[in-house]
């Protein structure tokens, strides 16, 4: 109990910074700007070209649900990286640049419980954004191209393709995969979570792990790199993908999220370890 | 109620504290006094469990606040120099947080405790709207809010106005009255601590150089302003008595000496005495001397 509304208050102080509110400002004026951009270029033309190539009807693919899935794939791994590293970076780092810290340190909370609280309102906020963009996405595409039709995936790169006629089916799928990204997610916050709790400036702990991120992104797509994908942490964090396989590969998927888990925790452990054995001065 | 035994804590090669010990009872304000840089923000971060001590511990109500922190700290308030809210926050929302870290926010005594402050009609407010001395007010109020036993006060009336010091003295003051509450008190303004505080520590780079009570400072010794010839001869008589000489032109002697006497034997010892008046003794002079 006492942990939930520690918890709130966390989160309060999270969505009352105008800062935490860019990413949703960024991210709905991307979401505009390709649905317009779609709807009155050659975009949809290309999209049911592409549909009709794989021999699916584009009536019933060109549809909103495979529009959301085209936003959330392209944008998050980049845009959403971004704020995740930002408001993360910030929620240790910052408080202790403000001097607020200094206030809850005088109080009878531990310093495992204060992290505690923190990184479950990081956790919050990522997962809730990834939601935001789905739902934001959906509307918008729901309003340019009407909200029927069923959902069509195609990711060469992580070689996964499939087709849902029903939209039911589809709405389904996209949601489970709303929620594997924000798990995959949460291992990007970690990163940012634990550089936040070193003695550096909130914006070092932003870089560093945007740092590390597109360092791992860009070996990724060396040739002579791809036996080694698998050490990979955003390879490792793409696999919410085959979560829109037809016959979804339960094992590979639980190997990543254990590992990504895992990964979490050392993050976690070494920003506490950390952070415990920092001296903070009145 | 508050113990501290033989703190030692050093920052790299340099020592901030060298055994510190000191305790503060019941009901007391106990000041502490010091430079910049003389040790008195790592005793109370010390005993916030802020900092940890290379040696020795820090007790507040018997519980050891380097084992058991959180148990220490459930009736401790404590207020920094010039406190960091969440500005985008009013400060209600602000207080509700930081209680939430204490314990269950109880609205109805936050409520008592902000009219008791004075913020009743701005604690709806964002706290960037809020001038420096609303902040002390405000940092008072989340220091009250978990009804503690101990108050720490690190700088408290740093920046405030004349009226916003003397409020904040009786403030202080009419708490102890009611809730015998225990204060440390930091602080520069020796004025202050001399009108607060029942007792008084001063550090020295990180050595506890004095402790006594402030009633006591003039009964330590006897201070006199003096004009003598030849000083030399005046000084014979002085320390032959007990005594000595502070800075030119002023003396002390022991509690049980007795002036008239030494007067009479400088006039004896052919020295011309054109002045001799006793000087109350003050914290400044006494805190002068222990830094000097």
């Amino acid at each position: 109990m006492m942990f939930l509304r520690q918890l709130r208050g966390e989160l309060r102080k999270l969505f009352a910074r105008p800062r935490t509110y860019m990413g949703y400002g960024a991210f709905l004026m991307m979401e505009i700007l390709i649905l317009v951009v779609y709807r009155f270029t050659d975009g949809e033309a290309y999209m049911r070209d592409l549909i009709e190539r794989n021999g699916y009807q584009s009536d019933i693919y060109f549809s909103s649900l495979t529009l959301t899935f085209m936003v959330m794939t392209i944008s998050m791994a980049l845009l959403g990286s971004i704020f995740f590293a930002l408001v993360a970076g910030d929620v240790v780092a910052k408080e202790n640049e403000d001097g607020n810290l200094r206030l809850v340190l005088g109080r009878p909370i531990s310093r495992l419980r204060l992290l505690l609280v923190k990184y479950s309102a990081v956790a919050v906020y990522t997962f809730t954004f990834v939601f935001f963009v789905g739902v934001s996405g959906y509307l918008m595409a729901a309003a340019a191209v009407g909200r029927d039709g069923g959902l069509f995936v195609s990711e060469p790169k992580m070689k996964v393709f499939a087709v849902y006629s029903q939209w039911g089916e589809g709405m389904l799928r996209l949601a489970l995969g709303a929620t594997g990204i924000g798990v995959s997610m949460i291992t990007l916050s970690s990163l940012a979570f634990m550089f936040s709790c070193f003695r550096i400036k909130p914006a070092a702990a932003t870089i560093l792990t945007l740092a590390i991120l597109f360092v791992d992104m860009i070996l990724q797509n060396f040739p002579f790199f791809r036996p080694f994908e698998h050490w990979f942490i955003t390879w490792r964090m793409s696999c919410w993908i085959h979560l829109f396989e037809h016959d979804i590969p339960w094992a590979r998927i639980v190997e990543s999220y254990s590992l990504l888990f895992g990964l979490n925790l050392t993050f976690f452990m070494i920003g506490f370890l950390s952070f415990r054995l920092r001296d903070f001065k009145t | 109620m508050l113990h501290l035994d033989s703190l030692k804590k050093s920052f790299g090669r340099k020592p901030a504290l060298d055994d510190v010990s000191f305790e503060v009872g019941e009901g007391e304000i106990y000041g502490l006094l010091g430079h910049n840089g003389a040790g008195k923000s790592t005793t109370l971060g010390i005993i916030l469990g802020m900092v940890a001590p290379d040696a020795g511990e820090a007790r507040i109500r018997g519980v050891s606040v380097q084992r058991k922190r959180a148990e220490a700290l459930r009736h401790v308030g404590s207020i920094f120099e010039s406190p960091s809210f969440y500005e985008y926050l009013s400060g209600w929302e602000n207080l509700r947080i930081l209680a939430s870290y204490s314990g269950p926010f109880d609205a109805d005594a936050a409520r008592e405790i902000v009219g008791r402050v004075g913020l009743a009609g701005r604690i709806g407010s964002k706290v960037r709207t809020y001038s420096h001395g609303m902040r002390q007010r405000l940092a008072l109020a989340q220091a009250l809010l978990p009804m503690p036993r101990v108050l720490l006060l690190d700088e408290p009336t740093d920046g405030l106005d004349p009226e916003g010091i003397k409020w904040f003295r009786d403030f202080i003051l009419g708490l102890r009255e009611e809730r015998g509450m225990t204060v440390l008190f930091n602080s520069h303004l020796l004025a202050e601590v001399e009108q607060m505080c029942d007792r008084v520590a001063i550090l020295k780079q990180g050595r506890r150089v004095y402790e006594g009570r402030v009633s006591a400072l003039a009964e330590d010794e006897k201070i006199f302003e003096i004009d003598v010839a030849p000083a030399d001869r005046a000084v014979g008589v002085i320390e032959a008595a007990g005594g000595g000489m502070l800075s030119p032109g002023r003396m002390s002697l022991p509690p049980d000496a007795d002036p008239s006497a030494v007067v009479a034997a400088m006039v004896g010892a052919g020295v011309r005495v054109s002045a001799f008046a006793p000087v109350r003794r003050s914290l400044e002079d006494l805190y002068l001397e222990m830094t000097r």
